[in-house]
């Protein structure tokens, strides 16, 4: 028999509070389509295991079986908010929707991040690992580390990640990157709780779509770019936030049928796109208290001559110098997103708007025609799955980390370029316009416009050119087998060895072609150095201070990622095959002290390189930071310690002690910077 | 000194730990009156308790047999109220006029004792998970959370020892007591006379805590902003936590909890968990090479939210006073531990007396009692900003080598960045309690001698106090 393409899961669109709402009730219940592949009781597949363990309630929920005749004729079990195997499906579904929809616009497949011994994360941290050891760590796998005993300092792969879907009993969930799992919780709804929850009533985080794929986005952007975990600068927490939202707020967009009730219920009003506003304010609300900001962001309610009214928020230039908190700022980067999808969407659908109105392009008040709010949705539709692309594939284009919103602009931008370069609908121009609108400009960028935001080509020189591509020559042997491969356990250990290859080569090299000046002045272009620590700085290397003796330490390059990517265009027959690497370097720096131990920071410097696969072996686009440059290190660490503007991270009383940078998700999503005391 | 205009000398008394005493002294139209802000300090040990008694008697013998005008009980927090308990003999052979306390702590407010109950319930549920959370070794962040949780709990005297978190409240009711008349419970836009003085001559603004319902039921509270329903939705949450910590103890199931979050009929437990459907995915679950994914204990980490969500409520609910010399318009102002939300409420309070605008209150302020030992999140910036004053001085209530600023990831006190802005708005004329201020604080020597001198204010500073005048001119 052949094996099907799809399997189709019943679930809930929006949060189930809407289920017991009369005019949403009707939509909230859709159909998940998601590729097919076969399944163990949990569900267990291969890129997630759903483990319904409850250690707060001492019990287990026995584990659904979606490929039973009953439940698998029925399009899984039917949405119900007290039967524990439904939760099991629907954590299942949204999280295999949202790997979709990434492995979709990425090109490739998802691998989780590694499983790392706590006392390697550490070491690796604070680089108190001998210089040859760190070395070897990123050429070996699975323990095999000479000379030390095994599992003490180990990586090791992770095939899936673990949902739990009742893990907590708290209104929370999270994504814990050092247990690769997403714990979600359960609750009590207060008396006076807004929105769609009814007081006194059972809340579940894993029944909300919205939550399932934030949390999940979490999980995919971590493996993806795991050094956004280090929180450098206040753009970073608050991209993790930001971009977690954007997914889950797109991925709603693409339930038509949802969209489509809600263009019908309010029909009169489509000119002023309240609507679509109104589904974000939601979106706000069913993570209350966690994302109010998001909520402030889009728009609030009003009361206008006794009637409420959603308001959509004017957008201020002033928005993003003085919106500093990691959720504000989170939330500004959603609304940022979400002002460009209804442009966009305002573009594309002004024909139909006419069309139906006499010419006038104003609707008359009153309900308006199935067929127009059909054509409508489909639009909206089309327009969130055209965006949520971009905004995933901006990811390659991203500094490996550092990351700023600036940066992203520019990404997005790239990205599209290489990918529609027509652009009929304008999606660029909406996104430029939409950052505009809020101050988010780029460092170093005169004019907002598509070609001054296209990242720059690499300037490098015949010989340097050359170098590159007979490194790459090097690992195209591996990079076609990662094409071929299909099994992602034989893909990490590939990727493995591909970094190894790539690394060896870069030095090798280095010793057949360049001069000690020429290497330099080829790694500075790629944001690297292969001078000693103790001058890394140049004449401000003085006022450094380092916790171990640098003098003659060479920082060693990390191949962080070496991945081909396919991707299809939403132009017609356009296919983008391209191959990512990241390159890095880190330093530890003494910044400071914390009672009697001194306080370190990592400072990386490196770059992403976008290389195009053909007989030249060119790369396209270098996106990165350079490790020397000083006004960059004193900013992070101003922003570390909290002299820079804004509240800085050790606004929390409570960091963690051993890695003190890292994004908390638990607490991030707790609470909002001025809740934590002291 | 008989002058017909106000003066005031504010006193704080020097504690070896984080805790709040302020003796202020008013002398107006040839009459004197005093009023004690607070009397506390964190730890409960015998030294600490010494140190109190110490103050006290000091503040005995600077009465010489005068009574104290009035005292103000700010926050249910041991390090502001401790020493109400611990020497309330002696307090009350000093005598009390009146006694001051905040809106929150009115028998006959009925919102007020919603949320006081509220708020027992979730310090009595976050004491009995702290309890049981003690028993037995748990993994690293099990580990921070009860840290995290006794440190919050050891502003109510409960700290390792067993003992109930009752100790502030016990002060509440020794303060209710205290006076020789009926206690007064403030609300924001109070305007009083201080007692004692000849009427307008000291008159006493009401800033925090907020209570406008306006702010109670917003409908969309941003933490800490307002706290009612917030409150409620902690307090469920945190009596499911505590129920599902005494099970795991080994305590009786309520009939409630059998059914929550599902019916009975889903939960498997003991003989049920040997199932043929169960098997594979508990093995799974219990697979030695990957006990590293479990997530047995990781729920219990909520004791952390929640305490901390304790503490800023607490703080939150700090009676706020502004005090104005009327006669030179001067204003010193107490803000307690107020944070955030407390501050945010200000702008928007309803005075009972007009023409008083709260910016106009801070305009003129020329003392600031730095909020919370100058935690980062207890002077709010617009707020600050609106210090406009340039004879402004602060005094913070710190004391650098408390063990809770001085372990491991300690409590950031004073916040760099707050006492930064604090030297620069001051021009340097801040102090702390330990007298160990930043060299350019240093009140004997420029820069700071010669701004003191600017201001007309030379900073008396002996073992037990520090103390500023503010002359009536």
């Amino acid at each position: 028999m052949i094996k099907p393409a799809y399997r189709f899961l019943r679930g809930y669109c929006l949060d189930p509070g809407f289920s017991t709402r009369l005019d949403t009730a009707s939509i909230n219940e859709g159909i998940y389509r998601i590729p097919f592949e076969v399944l163990k009781p949990g569900p267990i597949g291969e890129y997630v295991e759903v483990i319904d363990f409850d250690p707060a309630s001492h019990c287990w929920y026995d584990p659904v079986d979606l490929g039973d005749e009953e439940i698998a004729s029925q399009y899984g079990l039917p949405p119900s908010e007290g039967n524990p195997q439904f939760h099991q499906q629907f954590v299942y579904a949204v999280a295999m929707k949202t790997i979709v929809t990434f492995e979709r616009a990425l090109g490739r497949k998802i691998i989780w991040y590694p499983r790392r011994s706590p006392r390697l994360a550490y070491e690796l941290y604070t680089q108190q690992l001998d210089p040859k050891i760190h070395w070897n760590l990123r050429l070996t796998h699975e323990g095999r580390l000479k000379g030390l005993p095994a599992g003490l300092l180990s990586e090791g792969y992770v095939a899936r990640l673990r949902l739990h879907p009742h893990a907590l009993r708290d209104a929370n969930a999270y994504y814990d990157p050092e247990k690769q799992a997403v714990l979600f919780g359960y609750f009590v709804a207060a008396d006076q709780f807004q929105g769609a929850n009814y007081p006194g009533g059972l809340v579940f985080t894993c029944l909300s779509p919205d939550i399932v794929a934030h949390e999940m986005t979490h999980a995919i952007l971590h493996a993806i770019h795991p050094l956004y975990m280090e929180d450098t600068n206040p753009d970073v927490a608050a991209f993790h936030e930001g971009f977690a939202d954007i997914v889950a707020l797109l991925q709603r967009f693409t339930f038509s049928e949802m969209v489509e009730q809600q263009l019908a219920m309010t029909g009169g009003r489509l000119d002023r796109y309240n609507v679509l506003g109104e589904l974000a304010t939601q979106f706000g609300e069913a993570l209350a208290g966690n994302r109010g900001a998001l909520r402030s962001m889009i728009g609030r309610w009003t009361t206008k001559d006794g009637k409420e009214e959603w308001e959509p928020l004017k957008p201020s230039p002033a928005d993003y110098a003085t919106t500093v908190e990691a959720h504000d700022r989170g939330a500004l980067l959603v609304a940022t997103i979400f002002d460009a999808f209804q442009r966009v969407y305002a573009y594309s659908t002004r024909d139909l708007l006419r069309i139906a109105s006499n010419g006038t392009g104003v609707l008359p008040e009153g309900s308006i025609s199935r067929e127009l709010v059909h054509r409508l949705a489909e639009e909206a539709r089309e327009v969130a799955e055209h965006l949520l692309q971009i905004c995933i594939r901006a990811l390659d284009y991203c500094p490996p980390h550092d990351i700023t919103f600036g940066d992203y602009l520019r990404a997005l931008i790239t990205a599209d370029i290489d990918a529609a370069p027509a652009d009929d609908k304008g999606y660029r121009v909406a996104l430029i316009e939409a950052f505009r609108a809020r101050g988010i400009f780029p460092e170093g960028v005169k004019t907002l416009s598509v070609d001054s935001l296209r990242w720059s080509g690499p300037n490098f020189t015949n010989k340097q050119t050359k170098m590159l591509s007979s490194v790459i020559n090097e690992i195209k042997q591996h990079i076609r087998l990662l094409v071929e491969t299909t099994d992602r356990h034989k893909v990490y250990e590939l990727l493995r060895e591909t970094q190894l290859v790539c690394q060896k080569a870069l030095l090798f090299n280095k010793q057949k072609a360049f001069k000690e000046r020429e290497w330099e002045d080829f790694l500075n272009k790629l944001g690297l150095t292969g001078r000693p620590v103790s001058k890394l700085f140049g004449l401000d290397s003085a006022s450094v201070r380092f916790p171990y003796n640098y003098n003659s330490y060479v920082l060693p390059i990390e191949v962080g990622t070496v991945r081909p990517a396919f991707r299809a265009s939403r132009e017609e027959g356009r296919q983008i095959e391209q191959v990512l690497v990241t390159l890095t370097q880190r330093v530890l720096v003494e910044i400071g002290e914390d009672g009697e131990r001194k306080r370190t920071m990592p400072f990386r410097g490196g770059c992403s390189l976008i290389l195009r696969l053909g007989t030249s072996n060119e790369a396209e686009y270098v996106v990165g930071t350079s490790i020397k440059s000083y006004g960059r290190f004193e900013r992070q660490r101003k922003y570390l310690l909290g002299e820079g503007e804004g509240p800085g991270p050790s606004a929390s009383l409570y960091a963690d002690d051993d890695r003190p940078w890292r994004i908390n998700f638990n607490l991030l999503h707790r609470h909002r910077a001025d809740g934590l005391s002291k | 000194m008989s002058s017909s205009k106000a003066s005031a000398t504010v006193r704080m008394y020097r504690l070896d730990e984080l805790g709040d005493c302020f003796l202020v002294t008013f002398l107006a139209g040839g009459k004197t009156s005093r009023m004690l802000i607070d009397c506390g300090s964190f730890r409960n040990t015998t030294a600490s308790i010494a140190r109190l008694e110490k103050i006290v008697k000091d503040i005995k013998t600077e009465l010489a047999g005068a009574r104290l005008d009035v005292v103000v009980g700010t926050h249910q927090h041991n390090d502001h109220l401790s020493g109400f308990v611990h020497c309330e003999k002696t307090f009350r052979s000093i005598g009390v006029d009146e006694v001051w306390l905040s809106w929150l702590d009115d028998p006959t407010d009925r919102t007020a004792c919603r949320i006081g109950k509220d708020h027992n319930n979730l310090m009595l549920s976050l004491f009995n998970a702290r309890k049981q959370l003690g028993n037995g070794a748990r993994d690293g962040t099990v580990a921070q959370s009860l840290d995290v949780l006794n440190d919050m709990l050891g502003f109510y005297g409960a700290k390792g020892s067993g003992t109930p978190p009752v100790l502030p409240a016990d002060a509440v009711k020794i303060l209710k007591k205290l006076g020789r008349k009926q206690p007064q419970y403030l609300r924001p836009g109070c305007v009083l006379d201080m007692p004692g003085l000849p009427p307008g001559s000291v008159k006493v603004y009401v800033l925090g805590p907020p209570r406008d319902s306006d702010l109670l039921y917003r409908k969309d509270p941003r933490n800490g902003e307002s706290y009612d329903h917030a409150l409620a939705a902690q307090c469920l949450t945190t009596t499911k936590f505590l129920e599902a910590i005494e099970h795991r103890a080994g305590g009786d199931v309520s009939s409630q909890e059998e059914q929550y979050p599902f019916a009975n009929s889903h939960k498997r437990r003991g003989a049920a968990l040997k199932s043929a459907r169960l098997k594979r995915i508990r093995r799974l679950y219990g697979k030695p090479d990957e006990s590293w994914r479990k997530i047995d204990d990781d729920w219990m980490n909520q004791a952390e939210t929640l305490a901390l969500y304790l503490d800023t409520f607490t703080n939150n609910s700090s009676l706020v006073l502004a005090i104005e010399l009327a006669e030179n318009r001067k204003v010193l102002l107490f803000v307690a531990d107020a944070q955030t939300g407390n501050w945010l409420s200000w702008p928007a309070i309803k005075w009972q007396q007009d023409g008083v605008k709260t910016d106009d209150l801070l305009a003129r302020t020329v003392f600031y009692k730095v909020g919370h030992h100058a935690s980062h999140n207890a002077t709010l910036v617009p707020a600050f900003e609106n210090m406009i004053n340039p004879n402004l001085v602060a005094l913070i209530p710190v004391h650098k080598k408390d063990p809770n600023i001085t372990k491991p990831n300690g409590w950031k006190m004073p916040a760099k960045n707050l006492l930064k802005h604090l030297i620069a708005k001051t021009s340097n004329r801040v102090l702390q309690m330990d007298g160990k201020n930043p060299a350019s604080c240093d009140p004997t020597k420029d820069p700071a001698k010669s701004s003191w001198k600017l201001v007309g204010i030379k900073p008396k500073v002996t073992d037990m106090f520090i103390e500023l005048e503010f002359s009536g001119e």
